[in-house]
């Protein structure tokens, strides 16, 4: 097991250095030239070019991507083009709301999203399963913005009860801190809820179908306990599955919920950067997810597990 | 009491005391129109960082709403030797944040970094013979001939403006930007760095040692600048719909740029205000250019002068009430002293005029390239009128669509069509950038050197010249009107109408101003 866990962990280092590359190939093979954004109409191409000297963009790209592979080496993410302030300063400033509403968003989509799939599985074709599977359409297709505008429409300004945008951090207190992340991580929510509970249903469907649940039934076993303990554990390994490809979908939720939200997380520091073509701020953070986005692959694999103890690494 | 605001208080009871703290009634809490992410106002043209500019830093002179230059961190000056040697001599008692004392040679470092960006300020730089401190409170700049337009370029507000900074920090190169600790000025509030989150917000501080005018009336730039809030908070909020929430609610007391979707929502709050603060707005503009076909043909360029109605434009940028956007707009900014309406009946919405002039251009269907922005309300409002004037002219168009840093990237490309190169694209120029020669950069026709389009028209660039060396308004009036002419003959660009964005506030602040565009928060108090 340890060896596998390492070994996975070193491979994450060729997937980081292809990223690596691919993202900065993308960006110097993209339009836009943040040296004309920062000089402005007013500038004469002569200071445009100045510009992107001492910005040294005007070196070859091999010399550029060597540069910053060897900052990468040394955990520098380098300096942003606009702001002048370390590109690891601007994450550290930025990881704690994104943490926070991802986490939030995800703890609030399984404890609601698990139960509505066991139920709807367990009352197949009932109005309950029809209701849930409705719910389930409704978020898949609703985009996250509507359900956001819809949200602050209703909970700040006609019911005056939330505020519309802004975050607290938690060192601030807890309250406030979850009274300007509850509507972003509804919000968020509401497309994953949508995916854990029909990948529930499915495959808390199969399981109650199979002969061991019928012997629990007949051995007079409640319920609750045939659901929960005997059919939920068996279907735990699609549903962690589908949890950890979500995170997927979270990220790129959260660009938009927190531009809607304003909250001051990753999301917009990426959409911002991209806008300006601030490029060592779009590499840090899509390496940042990249990195994250591997580990959680991992952490998935090693639940399985837990789950299902015939799986061995 | 709201339940919100019992909720909060609720709330706060559980929450650390800074919470509180930082919600004081102390504090203005404000929506600027863009991110503030440079914060070096020389280094950069952007609107936001000059803004942010004029709360960090104050400037030798202040522009008064008659486009007058009054003193602001100089006592006064004197002007010797037929107009070539001015002396300034600085007000006593100026600090910069740091509590060191302003002196002379921080001005002379300053107006130096500052010449090398501005277009006013090179010709201030080209002018000077020598520019010294005579010591802490007075400096000189000797000129090799009289510049009538000195004091107009040391209190010029737009882009960029000549800020006094710390010799030391002035002394980086203009083309570096400086770092955000060497951010100290000696304006009416200190920057505070550790509260700076780019893109979210962004914190000032009253700063103690500040001392206003003594005398006069605050107007435009200038004049007294007394502060009634000890905390200024700049709230980035990127999102138009939860701006305007934010205000209904009471979140933020201040949004600077109101886009028109919201205007009617808006005006039903009772507890908010909307007035639209710049009578110089912003004018939009169409650029041709003039290194690829068929824009490089004047019959072509003048056909479309002729197609434009503004109306159309200005009721697709701001909507259909004429409250917010003016037509009849020409080269100069309407309402300033060098506007004027001659040869403005060219531009008259009339197709079939502008279709004979294409078809005596030659024109034979040749791709259009139109660079379309997609990322800036006004700006996708302007490409799409522009898409559809040019088909319905009959024209082939290729539309395409990008954001405004693809625009800026591709617009700077200097190739024919089929390698990359292009036609059209339409911007917004902020009204003060075009109440005189001197900044306007749409209407220069130097050729290689102007602004993207590259016109070359050496007849602009000889009255240009002119402008600078006119020895009275009239004079500099008639210049101007010939300017008109030549423009709207050689069509370097397309003058699109002008627009006023409104500002919205809470009413329970007072003394809001944005003069030229500017956010000012001297002045403004709660109710």
């Amino acid at each position: 097991m340890l060896a596998y866990v390492v070994r996975r962990i070193l491979a994450t280092i060729p997937v980081m250095l292809v990223v690596a590359l691919v993202v900065f190939s993308m960006l110097m093979l993209a339009p836009g030239d943040p040296a004309a954004v920062i000089a402005g109409d007013q500038a004469t191409p002569q200071d445009v070019e100045r510009i992107r000297q001492a910005l040294g963009l005007d070196r070859p790209f091999f010399v550029q991507f060597a540069d910053f592979l060897w900052r990468l080496l040394h955990l520098d993410l380098g300096t942003s083009i606009f702001t002048n302030l370390p590109v690891t300063h601007m994450i550290a400033q930025r990881i704690e709301p994104t943490l926070a509403l991802m986490v939030l968003t995800i703890v609030l989509a399984v404890s609601v999203a698990v139960p509505l799939g066991v139920v709807a599985a367990w009352k197949a074709g009932s109005w309950i399963d029809r209701g849930v599977m409705l719910f389930a359409v409704f978020g898949f297709s609703v985009p996250v913005f509507v359900v956001g505008y819809l949200l602050a429409y209703f909970f700040a300004l006609e019911w005056e009860l939330l505020p519309v945008q802004g975050y607290t951090p938690l060192g601030e207190g807890f309250l406030p801190f979850l009274e300007n992340l509850i509507l972003p991580a509804i919000a968020l929510g509401t497309v994953y809820i949508a995916l854990i509970a029909r990948i529930t249903r499915a495959t808390m469907l199969e399981v109650l179908a199979q002969d061991y649940i019928r012997t629990a039934k007949a051995k007079g076993l409640g319920t609750r306990p045939i659901l929960f303990l005997h059919g939920l554990k068996n279907a735990a390994v699609p549903i962690s599955t589908v949890v950890g490809i979500g995170i997927a979908l979270l990220i790129g939720g959260a660009v938009v919920t927190e531009s809607v939200f304003a909250i001051p997380g990753l999301g917009r520091l990426t959409v911002d950067a991209i806008l300006r073509r601030d490029y060592p701020v779009i590499q840090g953070v899509v390496l940042l997810f990249s990195f994250v986005y591997v580990l959680i692959n991992l952490l998935i694999d090693l639940l399985y597990t837990l789950f299902d103890p015939r799986i061995r690494y | 009491m709201k339940r919100r605001t019992f909720l909060s208080a609720a709330a706060a009871t559980l929450a650390a005391p800074s919470l509180a703290r930082a919600q004081g009634a102390r504090a203005l809490k404000f929506i600027p129109h863009a991110n503030l992410t440079v914060v070096d106002p020389v280094w950069t043209t952007a609107y936001v960082s000059r803004n942010h500019g004029f709360l960090v830093w104050d400037t030798l002179y202040g522009l008064d709403e008659q486009y007058r230059p009054q003193p602001q961190m100089v006592e006064g000056h004197t002007v010797e030797n037929d107009g070539k040697l001015w002396t300034f001599t600085l007000r006593e008692g100026l600090r910069f944040h740091d509590g060191e004392p302003v002196r002379a040679r921080d001005c002379v470092a300053s107006i130096a970094r500052w010449a090398k960006r501005d277009a006013m300020g090179a010709r201030l730089a080209a002018l000077t013979d020598e520019m010294a401190a005579i010591d802490d409170r007075r400096f000189r700049i000797r000129l090799k001939r009289a510049f009538g337009l000195m004091l107009d370029a040391l209190a010029k507000p737009p882009s960029n403006v000549c800020f006094i900074m710390p010799e030391r920090v002035a002394a980086t190169d203009a083309f570096t930007q400086i770092r955000p600790e060497q951010i100290i000025g000696s304006g009416p509030f200190t920057f505070k760095r550790d509260e700076f989150v780019a893109g979210s917000r962004v914190v000032y501080e009253r700063f103690a040692g500040y001392q206003p005018r003594a005398s006069g009336a605050t107007s435009g730039t200038a004049g007294p600048k007394v502060v009634h809030f000890d905390r200024i908070e700049w709230h980035i909020i990127p999102d138009f719909a939860t701006a305007a929430a934010a205000i209904q609610s009471g979140e933020v007391d201040w949004w600077e740029n109101l886009t028109a979707d919201h205007i009617p929502i808006l005006s039903r709050n009772r507890n908010v205000n909307i007035f639209t603060p710049d009578p110089l707005g912003s004018i939009s503009i169409l650029r041709p250019n003039f290194l690829t076909a068929p824009t490089n043909n004047k019959l072509f360029r003048q056909g479309l002068l002729r197609a434009v109605n503004q109306a159309d434009y200005m009721a697709a940028v701001m909507g259909a009430d004429p409250k917010y956007w003016k037509t009849g707009v020409g080269v100069f900014t309407p309402g300033t002293p060098l506007a004027t309406d001659v040869g403005l009946d060219l531009i008259k919405g009339d197709l079939n005029e502008a279709r004979r002039l294409i078809r005596e251009s030659g024109y034979n269907g040749e791709r259009i390239v139109l660079l379309a922005t997609t990322d800036i309300a006004s700006l996708v409002a302007l490409s799409q009128v522009t898409g559809d004037l040019l088909r319905r002219l009959g024209l082939n168009v290729d539309y395409q669509a990008m954001d405004w840093g693809t625009v800026v990237q591709r617009r700077a490309s200097r190739e024919p069509i089929d390698r990359g190169g292009w036609n059209i694209f339409c911007t917004n120029w902020a009204g003060l950038d075009h109440i005189n020669p001197a900044g306007h950069h749409a209407m220069r026709g130097s050729g290689a050197q102007a602004w993207p389009g590259w016109p070359d028209i050496p007849r602009i660039e000889e009255l240009r010249e002119a402008w600078f060396e006119a020895p009275d308004l009239e004079a500099q009036k008639r210049i101007a009107a010939e300017i008109q002419k030549t423009v709207l003959d050689e069509v370097p660009y397309i003058p699109l109408g002008q627009f006023f964005q409104p500002l919205a506030h809470r009413r329970s602040i007072s003394g809001v101003m944005q003069p030229f565009g500017i956010p000012v928060f001297w002045n403004v108090r709660r109710a």
